[in-house]
């Protein structure tokens, strides 16, 4: 008996690890694919090329996905634990975990050192153009509703940013303090969130409030004067699927219905009645991520941070927005193309607060093309 | 043993020297389409966790089927380069594909091309090269051609 169970047992395992890639190769000779595994004897065997072959061989495995939802189930119903990109937080609010390991873990610098030394350099490449720039860290959500993560947090906490405001102000950079004005926004008005549920991003109207701020601070700060054009505001409701749902999985038992309806406002052109469009040849140059595209390249359109930003300088303005690429692939492509810093007397950079340290391709210093000639025609 | 050797060498070599079927998607899309060799992977692939990112490789172009390519070097942003092409597409990314399954340096593939890539790709862009000059073109499809 002993022995027949043991015998049961070595092949039990032998099927657990013979039965997944013969099914993998039959399935893939059958779709008339050349089997994965084969490809473990073209490749030199580096250590980056192993891992890779191993990243390929899971994503195409026809077990693992199964496996890993059944997994993630069993975790969620017995740990509340939704995995290693997400975090659960309280009444089905879904957290990026890299936004609450950047507020949580203790920083390798004070602040980051390539991040303020690339903010600063690229603050005096642009001043040797006559441009003046504008740094905007966007507040994560867990920076603004860390009771929303566990009840265990504070209703404030003190992000790690606050403090690479405070120095960059002092090498006199110019920013804007969007984490005060988001928290004043909450004790003023208690009822529709800042954040959106199942998404890393605001909500349209936060956008609108940060625009509207920046904008202001632009004017009086006297960089350039308010345009001629008018614009008006159309509300409209969108469905939004959120990048954390879509990350989880929609059938992830924490996602629920995996959309949320958000209000928001679309900027229309007041004399043709058209939705907001950039202009290239604007004297503002807006560089940023995915903060400044939802609602504005994504539905409804034209509702998000610049349209408003436009509407508050009453002048379209050009952008170039890259998501997840606020901290150095937006000035790699600047660098790429200068002819967008051609008649631009004002850059206004938004990057995510977490790409202070975990940002794409860190903070590179990134050289722009020689400049021409300072601007001297007035601004029209 | 011999009788059976035989024709299962011949299957072999059979398929191995089969030219691959012909792909229209190759020769519809894009306005380029060249034969060129992978030169180098410039780094370790993004991850795919929060965005995809469209990732840009060097090629040395072999020959030019369609449109106009410049001979010698030419730079090709592909999305999402972990996926094989054939499951890269996603809504984000627009029509991409392919038949190939995995990006290795020294590779020849056959491509149909866009330009430039930041006409069809508003994403993260990952661009080791991005100091030098010249057209990024957007890899819509991509097969592995013989060498």
């Amino acid at each position: 008996m002993k022995s027949g169970w043991r015998q049961a047992q070595i092949g039990i395992f032998l099927a657990a690890i013979a039965v997944p890639p013969l099914v993998q190769t039959g399935i893939e000779v059958a779709s008339g694919r050349t089997p994965q595994v084969l490809s473990l004897l073209r490749i030199r065997p580096s250590e980056a090329n192993l891992r890779a072959f191993e990243r390929e061989l899971e994503e195409a495995s026809w077990l693992a996905g199964p496996v890993r939802r059944a997994v993630q189930d069993a975790w969620w119903r017995g740990f509340g634990y939704a995995g290693d990109q997400v975090a659960a937080g309280r009444d089905g609010w879904l957290f990026y975990r890299q936004d609450v390991r950047y507020l949580v873990e203790p920083a390798g610098g004070d602040p980051p050192r390539d991040a303020w030394r690339a903010i600063l350099d690229f603050r005096d490449q642009l001043a040797a153009r006559g441009i003046a720039l504008l740094v905007c860290p966007a507040p994560s959500k867990a920076s603004i509703y860390p009771e929303r993560l566990t009840r265990h947090a504070p209703r404030k906490v003190v992000s790690p940013t606050l403090d690479t405001l405070r120095r960059l102000r002092e090498a006199g950079v110019e920013t804007m303090d969007w984490f005060r004005l988001f928290q004043d926004a909450r004790q003023r008005r208690s009822g529709e969130p800042h954040y959106l549920r199942l998404d890393t991003h605001w909500t349209a109207e936060t956008a609108r409030l940060a625009a509207e701020a920046t904008g202001r601070r632009v004017l009086e700060l006297g960089w350039l004067p308010g345009g001629m054009v008018d614009y008006h505001l159309r509300p409209v409701h969108v469905s939004r699927s959120g990048d954390l749902a879509r990350m989880l999985g929609w059938e992830h038992p924490a996602v629920g219905l995996g959309r949320e309806t958000v209000a928001c406002h679309q900027v229309v052109r007041s004399d043709t009645g058209e939705r907001y469009q950039d202009d290239p040849a604007s004297p503002v140059l807006v560089l940023g991520d995915s903060f400044l595209q939802v609602f504005q390249a994504d539905e409804p359109l034209a509702a998000g941070w610049i349209a408003q930003l436009a509407r508050v300088l009453r002048r379209p303005v050009t952008s170039l927005v890259r998501n997840g690429g606020g901290a150095t692939l937006v000035r790699q492509e600047l660098s790429r193309r200068p002819a967008l810093l051609t008649g631009k007397r004002v850059v206004i950079w938004e990057f995510a607060e977490r790409d202070l340290r975990f940002g794409m391709e860190g903070w590179q210093r990134v050289t722009l093309p020689p400049a021409g000639p300072l601007p001297s025609a007035p601004i029209p | 043993m011999r009788a059976l050797v035989a024709p299962m060498c011949l299957a072999l070599a059979a398929c191995a020297t089969a030219p691959a079927p012909a792909d229209p998607e190759l020769s519809s899309l894009g306005k380029h389409e060249v034969t060129a060799e992978l030169v180098e992977i410039p780094g370790p692939f993004p991850a795919n966790d929060l965005y995809n990112y469209a990732f840009v490789f060097k090629y040395r172009v072999r020959q030019v089927h369609r449109g106009s390519v410049p001979a010698g070097e030419i730079l090709v942003g592909h999305y999402n380069p972990r996926k094989a092409r054939a499951a890269a597409a996603d809504e984000e990314s627009g029509k991409i594909g392919g038949r190939l399954e995995q990006f290795r340096a020294g590779d020849v593939h056959r491509m149909a091309l866009e330009e430039p890539l930041d006409h069809h790709w508003i994403g993260g862009i990952i661009d080791k090269y991005f100091e030098q000059k010249g057209t990024r073109y957007w890899a819509v499809w991509t097969n592995p051609a013989s060498r």
